[in-house]
């Protein structure tokens, strides 16, 4: 009887440790295993977005939403500096640590998305990739730590300008596609371009095999 | 607002390499139905096969070890059987373990077929021993009413031998076939003199593929069943074998057959992919490197005055422990000068070394003082170092966002020994005297027992250690069994003393002290690595170990020398020794190939006193998949080894990253032998030094470069 409790108290106790050890084997796939077993937080309602809101915010903010996963997040400045070539390369990041990392509104790393991309090369002069017709390298991690080498021709195409609205706000912009064909299969980005502020106001670019497509659209500017 | 329209197909996305569909036969290997073909999985793949038909049970474990060749390990069970085999007088069900190896001899080309050799069974009692030679070739086919779409045909015909050759024979080019010598001591040697003797037999058949999804096969089978009907276990009316299979999802493929005109049969063959994770791993965002103000506009911030300041090295350290810990990494010690400064960290979080490099550079990046330029970051294990990396800041700067900053970085990076600690060094606080402690569930298994084939014991272990200073370690573990059957597994004799076949004996204990132990691990030179043991190192021995590692960073080479003695432990695993006591060692030799091989020769005395070597082959993904074999050859006799001949077996390792997708040190692993006999037993050691300090070294850093950022 001793015994049985003993035993009792001792599962329910199981999954604890201390010290400053890394956490054994036995302890993490029990603590993942009890964790996937308890029921997931509901999702956070999310208030309506409004431009009275978004005014009262200090510094910059990027809306992301992950298409093949419908996930939606809220992005600030982690880290914004220019290149040797005077690009603006802006780390936005997100309140659960995921990253992404645009050089003249042009994606070039992710961070914590998984598949992530490690760097990528295109053909830039000023906001947006440059019309005509260029290479564009990515570099991805996959699933088996290596990095893995992605290579297109692509063609930038100015489908013209365009007023955007985001949240209660307009944009003049000039609607830039890049289309991209390689040997792995095709992507097409899409840039709405304010070439007067000097930012893209909006894009739909791809993050790579795991990811899929990311929509930015950025909500305040504060220069 | 989107234009989501205008997306391109979501099926022309660029994807990282699939798993592409496996179509694997009733014996796991790549082929029809119950035949091979010629084909191969792509390289480094890990399949899993179960097959079902009537009175036979497959279950098989196959790896791609190279393009061209594939090894298989299979556990099967005929039931229902009546009467006298090679093996004696059976009644009932006969459980038997098959290694097979196929090895592609051409490649198929646009004219050419491909063609494969096959030996199945190739070191066992020789009921499943088979050799075949089988060629593919794949063709394109038309579909009806689907211009532009086209399906496979996959025609193969090959010629068989033993099982494969007991139907339809056309003579026997190569001499009769030896009658496989059985008795105590059979199994395990391999069966050359069987090989390609005896009735060589024509089989053959086609796969059809219409698309991703289903596939149609047809195969005239050679196997003739001949023991299985004699004994009452099968019925063979037809030569003919038709069977459908369906992908269910990327990487389980199930099939249904019709089979010898008699029977049912079912199969579901499942992909591991090692390159392909479950979940793809996310790590959390590190810190931006911050790049330091330009040395003309602000020379103050160069200034190296604060190093005549003695709180400073004190105060960094208070700054960077925190930073370091975020990512999973602990400050041990902090050295800091001018221009240059020296980390040493534990590495809590990280299967991949580099990806800890990684985030320690960003953490000193981030708060160094700007006249420091040079970091040497090393990962410390156990108070051990393993080596150092140095890393330019200026090129951390530079290549963050490069277009290619994995290996704009690797090719700046410098490996190097990790240099004796200097007085310099501040240590990391409250790290000595530590201590650490865990309860958690643990599963230990015992495989293969003729009754039950799987036997497993669950309970609680409540582990704990403490560090009294660096390299020092006294460590136990206690476990309570709460349930389990592996007390209940079948004891068997040995001729030699039993160091391994008292298993059942030690089983018999709920409450057990598995391991406690003291350790010292240190650098006695450049290059080399040590370590001394003392105390109840596993469940079966306690007793001293001492072993030295020769292992410079940059060289695929490492030499070692280990030696021991060991006392057998009651079987109650308290604190009581049994009389048997013996000196063990080995002199062992480790080499890193190319493509994750790495290789390992072991020459010494084992803990049955017997002298020989082992060999083990090991291939390591970079995401920490390792899959290996190892076989032991020493002075003992087959006959006095007992069954299996001699010691061998098959490990494989998947890394809990791999599941979770969050980045972990710790990994499943199993090692599987056919049989474990006293032959060729090895000491088992806790905090061995080459498997501490090789992925902390070169090949694997700059292997695993894509991680230095990410």
């Amino acid at each position: 009887m001793i015994r049985a409790a003993f035993i009792i108290a001792l599962v329910l106790m199981a999954g604890c440790s201390g010290g400053q050890d890394r956490p054994n084997f036995n302890l993490e796939v029990y603590n993942a295993v009890r964790n996937a077993a308890q029921p997931k937080a509901a999702a956070v309602e999310r208030p309506p977005l409004t431009r009275a809101v978004l005014d009262t915010l200090e510094g910059s903010f990027t809306e992301a939403v992950l298409e093949r996963f419908d996930q939606l997040a809220y992005l600030f400045v982690e880290a914004e500096r220019r290149d040797t070539s005077g690009r603006r390369i802006i780390v936005w990041r997100s309140e659960d640590n995921v990253s992404v990392t645009l050089r003249n509104g042009v994606l070039v790393s992710t961070h914590a998305l998984g598949g992530d991309l490690i760097g990528a090369g295109i053909d830039q002069t000023g906001i947006g990739p440059a019309v005509g017709q260029h290479v564009r390298v990515m570099r991805f991690v996959d699933g088996g730590n290596r990095q893995v080498t992605m290579q297109f021709q692509c063609e930038v195409t100015d489908r013209g300008s365009t007023t955007i609205t985001i949240i209660e706000r307009a944009h003049p912009t000039r609607h830039v596609v890049e289309d991209c064909s390689g040997d792995v299969g095709q992507i097409r980005n899409e840039y709405w371009i304010d070439t007067r502020a000097g930012l893209a106001w909006q894009s739909r670019q791809w993050a790579g095999p795991e990811v899929g497509y990311i929509r930015f659209r950025r909500l305040t500017h504060n220069q | 607002m989107f234009a989501t329209g205008l997306s391109p197909a979501a099926a022309e996305e660029p994807g990282f390499s699939r798993i592409p569909p496996p179509s694997l036969n009733f014996y796991g290997s790549v082929g029809l139905i119950d035949m091979p073909s010629a084909e191969m999985t792509y390289d480094g793949n890990v399949a899993t096969t179960a097959s079902y038909f009537r009175n036979h049970l497959r279950t098989t474990l196959t790896f791609q070890a190279t393009p061209w060749l594939s090894a298989s390990f299979r556990y099967n069970g005929t039931s229902n059987l009546q009467g006298l085999t090679a093996l004696g007088f059976v009644s009932g069900t006969l459980w038997d373990r098959n290694f097979d190896v196929r090895v592609r001899l051409l490649k198929e080309g646009r004219y050419m077929p491909g063609i494969t050799v096959g030996l199945q069974d190739l070191a066992g009692t020789g009921r499943e021993s088979a050799e075949y030679i089988v060629a593919t070739k794949t063709f394109a086919t038309p579909l009806p009413g689907r211009p532009g779409k086209s399906g496979t045909l996959k025609v193969s015909a090959g010629l068989g031998w033993g099982r494969l050759g007991s139907s339809g024979s056309i003579g026997s080019p190569f001499g009769a076939r030896p009658a496989p010598i059985v008795g105590i001591g059979s199994g395990g040697t391999f069966s050359t003199d069987q090989w390609f003797r005896g009735p060589v037999a024509p089989f053959g058949g086609i796969e059809w593929t219409p698309n991703e999804r289903w596939g149609l096969k047809l195969e005239y089978s050679s196997d003739a069943y001949a023991e299985d009907v004699r004994l009452g276990a099968f019925e063979r009316n037809s030569s003919l074998n038709f069977g459908v299979e369906y992908q269910a999802t990327e990487r389980t493929r199930l099939g249904a057959y019709y089979l010898y005109g008699s029977t049912l049969g079912v199969t579901a063959q499942i992909q591991l992919g090692p390159n392909h994770p479950v979940t793809p791993m996310r790590v959390t965002a590190p810190l931006t490197i911050q790049p330091r103000p330009s040395r003309v506009s602000n020379p103050a911030a160069w200034s190296t005055e604060w190093t005549t300041n003695r709180d400073v090295p004190l105060q960094l350290r208070d700054i960077l422990d925190p930073l370091l810990r975020q990512d999973g990494l602990v400050l041990e010690t902090l050295d800091v000068a001018a221009n240059t400064a020296e980390l040493r960290y534990r590495n809590l979080r990280y299967r991949s070394r580099i990806n800890a490099t990684g985030r320690a550079a960003r953490a000193m990046a981030s708060i160094m003082p700007a006249s420091v330029e040079q970091f040497r970051l090393i990962e410390v294990s156990g108070g051990m170092a393993l080596s150092a990396v140095v890393v330019n800041r200026s090129d951390l700067e530079r290549l963050e966002f490069n277009r290619d900053p994995a290996t704009a970085i690797e090719a700046r990076l410098g490996y190097q020994d990790a240099p004796p600690l200097t007085e310099n060094a501040v240590y990391g606080e409250g790290l000595y005297p530590g201590y650490s402690w865990s309860l958690a569930p643990y599963v230990s298994q015992s495989y293969f027992d003729p009754e039950v084939p799987f036997r497993f014991d669950v309970g609680l272990e409540l582990r704990g250690s403490y560090q009294p200073a660096p390299g020092w370690v006294i460590a136990g573990a206690i476990r309570q069994r709460i349930w389990g059957n592996i007390a209940d597994g079948q004891r068997s004799g040995s001729a030699l003393p039993p160091v391994r076949t008292g298993a059942v004996d030690y089983a018999q204990y709920g409450t057990t002290m598995p391991n406690l132990f003291a350790a010292y691990q240190w650098r006695p030179a450049l290059d080399f690595y040590g370590r001394v043991t003392v105390g109840y190192l596993e469940p079966m021995f306690g007793g001293v170990s001492a072993e030295l590692l020769w292992k410079p960073v940059n060289s695929r080479l490492g030499l070692g020398v280990e030696a021991n003695w060991a006392r057998q432990r009651d079987f109650d695993q308290r604190f009581g020794f049994q009389n048997y006591d013996v000196l063990t060692g080995h002199a062992s030799a480790y080499y890193e190939f190319d493509n994750g091989f790495i290789g390992q020769v072991d020459v010494g005395r084992y803990l049955a006193g017997d002298v020989g070597a082992t060999f083990t082959l090991d291939r390591e993904f970079d995401n920490g998949w390792l899959v290996g074999g190892f076989f032991t050859l020493t002075d003992v006799s087959a006959s006095d080894f007992g069954e299996g001949s001699f010691d061998k077996g098959i490990r494989i390792r998947i890394p809990v990253s791999w599941f979770l997708g969050t980045p972990s040190r710790q990994a499943a692993g199993t090692t599987i032998r056919p049989i474990t006999r006293d032959g060729g037993a090895r000491l088992s050691v806790p905090g061995r030094l080459y498997p501490q300090i090789r992925a902390a070294h070169r090949r694997a850093l700059s292997a695993q470069k894509a991680r230095f950022w990410n």
